[in-house]
């Protein structure tokens, strides 16, 4: 059974007790500084909801939230919530504290005060919208860890120098890994003797600054001669296959 | 390679010498604030008054000779170009313990002031900056617990 608390907020915590309540494997401990908003919850939600101060001592003390797996503070101000984290981490040890702010700024601010994971929608707004316009339409960044590690997704091509290969016989750049690979909607694990085929999608993990390196790594064409062979072959694979229907009719 | 919002912040700012740590940052202009001010102000002080009201200034003296900013102290990026990296001792009487607590934490660790002071209400905000040396508290509330004892003790004895 995991345990979540629920510190503050209003219909952002209403949208996070109704995804939960239903889950038999979670235990949900709200606590809100507003009276009003606390007994609104109360009757909306049909769960038990504390009147108190997420932030303090006596209040997180008095909550069953000891052992807490989750701990999301979610108040209207950013200082509230961020007081609300470091209490938590303090008096209940939960295994991971979640803090939403407003200012974006405060998200690097907060997370090198101590607060280990800081959401703010407008962060990730702005993160997103720089992702998907940082390279092309070919690769886009999927996900960010923390400021030292981006995914890449890649889509390939048939005039790109990797496709038809085999992953032990690219030179990969030292500075990026391929962590996935999805061929017809379906997950591959890389190893050596998996060929990269057109229309994958490779996740590729790399440092930010490294990006740009590896997309024009990806991006690189290989010689027409080989293309040229490779439409050839598919030409012919066409022939044959046309070739062999007609001989059947007959 | 692009900033963070944290190194950002932690750039000294230009119209001041990263060394000279001079000044006393007062960040709430309240009666206690004030007070401080107007107070380090007489003794020479070189003072700076940050408040989100500016009708709080009115509590500063006629012949306060520090600064004063309107700015929201929750805002590192206002105080920053405030002056506030290259401040010697930074005094925190926000009257939101909360907002104190950040603005501590902020002067402590990404500015690391070498003398912050700061007032909370409530006692158990101490628990939260123990690891932080530069950082002194003072708690009003046990301050008067603690002089009216000694002043009923004083009278009892007489």
């Amino acid at each position: 059974m995991r345990k979540i608390v629920i510190a503050g907020g209003d219909s952002k915590a209403e949208y996070i007790i109704n995804s939960f309540r239903k889950q038999k494997d979670t235990q949900l401990v709200v606590i809100n500084p507003s009276k009003e908003v606390a007994e609104r919850l109360k009757q909306a939600c049909k769960i038990d909801v504390r009147h108190g101060e997420p932030w303090s001592r006596r209040a997180l003390e008095d909550s069953d939230a000891f052992d807490a797996d989750v701990f999301v503070a979610l108040c209207d101000s950013d200082t509230d919530n961020f007081a609300a984290c470091l209490m938590a981490k303090e008096i209940l040890s939960p295994s991971k504290v979640i803090c939403v702010v407003d200012n974006p700024n405060n998200v690097e601010f907060f997370e090198a005060l101590g607060v280990p994971s800081v959401i703010s929608s407008t962060y990730e707004l702005g993160q997103k919208i720089m992702n998907e316009v940082s390279i092309n339409e070919l690769a886009k960044v999927v996900a960010n860890v923390g400021t030292s590690l981006e995914f890449i997704e890649f889509r390939v091509l048939h005039e790109h120098a990797i496709c038809d290969r085999f992953i032990k016989d690219i030179r990969f750049p030292s500075y990026a890994s391929i962590a996935a690979i999805v061929r017809n909607g379906k997950a591959i694990i890389p190893n050596g003797n998996i060929e990269i085929k057109a229309r994958d999608k490779l996740y590729i993990g790399t440092e930010p600054v490294n990006k740009k390196k590896v997309y024009d790594y990806l991006q690189s064409k290989r010689p027409l001669s080989a293309l040229g062979a490779k439409i050839a072959a598919v030409g012919e694979n066409v022939r044959t296959q046309r070739a062999n229907r007609k001989k059947n009719e007959e | 390679m692009k900033k963070t919002t944290v190194e950002k912040a932690k750039e000294k700012p230009k119209f001041e010498e990263p060394r000279t740590r001079s000044r006393t940052f007062v960040i709430g202009c309240g009666k206690l604030g004030a007070s401080i001010a107007n107070d380090s102000s007489r003794r020479g002080f070189s003072v700076v008054v940050i408040d989100s009201d500016p009708d709080s200034f009115a509590l500063l003296e006629e012949n306060f000779s520090g600064d004063r900013f309107v700015a929201d102290a929750a805002d590192l990026y206002a105080l920053k170009t405030r002056g506030l990296p290259a401040a010697k001792e930074v005094i925190i009487t926000t009257g939101d313990d909360n907002l104190s607590l950040f603005l501590a934490k902020a002067c402590a660790r990404i500015y690391q002031i070498p003398y912050i002071f700061v007032r909370f209400d409530d006692p158990d905000m101490g628990l939260l900056l123990q690891r932080e040396s530069n950082i002194r508290i003072i708690y009003p509330f046990q301050l008067s617990r603690d002089y009216l004892n000694k002043l009923r003790e004083e009278a009892q004895g007489k």
